[in-house]
């Protein structure tokens, strides 16, 4: 059976352990993953909670796919109430925890409570057991998951937690599995932090098999893996091609998304990271691949060891996660950062400390903004002359918000609580209180409705508007396009499948035949992935309605929508957001004020 | 004339031989227009792209209308997506 049917649920106030079965109504109606992760959310706890309070709870959650042969089925996700924005927090990762919490034999794993000493959860299967994290408080994740390794002696041991980030409870700090990937957004790893558990450690035995036809199910992984062989430089670009493709088409967010193109993206690009530099360093090493990917898009990267960043580091000469292209963005662009290697040692810090780094370079970029128009000095960062473009100063205050030292506590906060501390509320680009990803929102009008409306705040990867905004920047077509895709992103997310390969090579169709593959039950037809898909997205936005959340949290910052882009093929629009909008409530079945209508609650069984 | 076209992403595949790393030189006559030019790279049918021209994007249906000039540049991109 591809579910499990049954969930793990751990009350650190208690210190006990137990095992449930699943809600299996439930996993009929929000698949897994995502959509029944929050589903436990949203029925179990209180919205308004204060995040950061035992009232809040964290869901580790597998889908049906995750453990599967499936290409990327290796997918989990965390999800909680974000500190760093109030909000209903869904942040997916890859690596390899999520199949082994899956093969140990749990869909979801629910922790309640808060500890009064720091714990770790560890789980062998049914043998499951908190344990005293004394020894291990105060470690990165890199020195936490290399104690734990060398104490359980299983290669196969996987591990989920936070570093220092977490414990100092940084707006942003996420949780880190397998080194270096990251359950990365909305501050889920601060939860964990407040709650007094800094790792999971997971090891599983039981295996994951198809629920539904196996013949059938393995016909379908050859036919739709195959798709993903031609993939147009993926292993060898990852996902960092895309910074040539948004610069050159004027929508690369650069200097606090001043401007829209970067004269320093040639060094930060596919290119200059397989370019070896006047050291005979090369950057990239090889490229990685998450539980089951056939793609391979991770970036395996060192730093040159005669770099300012780490000359006298030795223990950052080794290789580690490298720039993908929303960190190439956020630590790069952003911050007019074109050295590779500092950013690069950034990225690394994100992954020792545990920090979200669109986060922290869209914080960092605000930062500098602050300090460009004279709202902060030297007397405030300490010391540090905080400029655009200053690739040391981005990696001394990466340090210092990793550990929540000096002005660093200030830029753990986030971009909106710190500028709003230093009287700029305005300069923060963020919706809901998070960063911007990589794409500028005037010169991809749909990508700028798809970050206002986003449930978790500014994000990339709640709506895929890719295609039409590079057809047009017209906004006809876009509402709809973006309140479709909020739901086919939300069915993809709840499966345990990652949304890449609708980049390269699958389409719709693809997941859903391995849905209805590897389940049990009929999920052939598209109306049941397109109501699902809707019904996880209303919930999402029930939450936040519960949690306070309104149209009122549904705006872009001032300058999206009243300062022109500067360049590229959208040089002199605005975010017209006002116009799109409504019609974006009238496609999603909500009234003028962003309420689900009673009877789009009632199609969605979500009364 | 000679002119200069740019391939990002994995249109890289489709350079002409003897291509520099994302650069081809494409030679056409006085007065060809961009499909002329487009119609030279040997990019399958069914791989999507898009044209920036000096900074603009252009739509498909003009490539046929509009002239190209040496000192254009002409700029193929993948509509990829994600991060």
């Amino acid at each position: 059976m591809t579910w499990q049917r049954q969930i793990l649920r751990v009350d650190l106030s208690s210190g006990k352990c137990d095992i449930e079965p699943l809600n299996m109504a439930w996993a009929d109606a929000y698949l897994g993953c995502r959509g029944l992760g929050s589903k436990y959310l949203y029925e179990e706890m209180d919205p308004a909670v204060d995040a950061l309070s035992a009232g809040n709870k964290i869901v580790f959650a597998t889908g049906p796919m995750t453990g599967t042969m499936a290409s990327t089925g290796g997918r989990y996700a965390v999800i909680t109430k974000g500190p760093l924005t109030g909000a209903i927090a869904c942040s997916n990762s890859g690596g390899k925890f999520g199949a082994e919490l899956k093969m140990a034999g749990f869909d979801l794993l629910i922790i309640e409570g808060e500890s009064e000493n720091p714990v770790y959860l560890h789980i062998e299967d049914d043998k499951i057991e908190l344990c005293d994290a004394s020894g291990i408080w105060g470690k990165s994740v890199w020195e936490t998951e290399d104690l734990l390794a060398a104490k359980y002696r299983d290669p196969l041991m996987r591990f989920a937690g936070i570093g220092q980030a977490g414990e100092t409870l940084c707006r942003y700090a996420c949780v880190i599995n397998d080194k270096h990937r990251a359950a990365g957004r909305s501050g889920v790893g601060a939860v964990m932090g407040a709650k007094k558990i800094k790792t999971i450690a997971v090891r599983g035995t039981r295996g994951v098999s198809p629920g539904g036809d196996p013949k059938k199910y393995y016909g379908i992984i050859n036919e739709v893996n195959a798709r993903l062989d031609d993939r147009e430089g993926m292993a060898r670009d990852g996902t960092l091609a895309m910074i040539d493709v948004t610069n050159r088409f004027g929508s690369l967010p650069t200097r606090n998304n001043r401007s829209v193109r970067f004269e320093g993206a040639d060094k930060l690009n596919p290119e200059a990271m397989h370019t070896p530099n006047q050291n005979g360093h090369t950057n990239i090493i090889t490229n990685g691949a998450c539980f089951g990917c056939t793609i391979g898009c991770g970036r395996i990267c060192h730093i040159d060891p005669t770099h300012f960043s780490v000359k006298d580091k030795p223990q950052y000469h080794g290789a580690s996660g490298g720039l993908e292209y929303e960190t190439a963005y956020a630590l790069g662009s952003a911050c007019g950062v074109d050295d590779i290697d500092a950013a690069t040692y950034a990225g690394f810090l994100c992954n020792e400390y545990g920090m979200d780094p669109i986060s922290l370079g869209g914080s960092i970029a605000a930062a500098m903004e602050l300090f460009d128009i004279g709202a902060i000095d030297e007397k405030t960062t300490g010391g540090i002359r905080l400029e655009f473009g200053n690739a040391e100063a981005l990696c001394q205050i990466a340090e210092l918000a990793g550990k929540g030292e000096g002005f660093g506590a200030d830029v753990a906060l986030g971009s909106k609580r710190l500028c709003e501390k230093y009287g700029h509320p305005d300069l923060s680009m963020t919706v809901k209180g998070q960063e911007f990803a990589a794409y500028d929102g005037r010169s991809m009008q749909g990508m700028g409705l798809a970050y206002a409306t986003s449930n978790r705040g500014a994000c990339h990867l709640r709506a895929d508007p890719y295609g039409h905004d590079f057809e047009t920047t017209e906004i006809e077509g876009k509402a709809e396009i973006v309140a479709q895709t909020q739901r086919d992103t939300a069915f993809i997310d709840s499966s345990g499948l990652c949304l890449f390969p609708g980049g390269c090579g699958w389409g719709l169709e693809d997941y859903r035949a391995l849905v209805d593959a590897s389940c049990e039950g009929d999920w052939s037809g598209e109306a049941r992935m397109k109501e699902t898909g809707e019904r996880i997205w209303n919930l999402e936005r029930m939450f936040n309605l519960k949690a306070g959340l309104g149209k009122k949290d549904d705006p872009l910052p001032r300058r999206i929508l009243e300062e022109p882009a500067d360049v590229g093929t959208g040089k002199g629009l605005v975010c017209r957001l006002a116009e799109m909008l409504p019609e974006y409530y009238e496609h999603c079945g909500w009234d003028a004020d962003g309420v689900p209508k009673k009877e789009t609650l009632s199609r969605l069984g979500l009364e | 004339m000679e002119i200069s076209v740019t391939l990002f992403g994995g249109l890289r595949h489709f350079l002409p031989a003897g291509s520099s790393f994302n650069k081809c030189s494409i030679q056409v006559d006085d007065g060809a227009s961009l499909d002329t030019l487009l119609r030279q790279i040997p990019i399958p049918a069914d791989k999507p792209y898009l044209v920036i021209l000096n900074d603009e994007k252009v739509d498909s249906e003009d490539y046929a209308g509009i002239e190209i000039k040496s000192s254009d540049d002409v700029v193929l991109l993948p509509p990829i997506k994600g991060g």
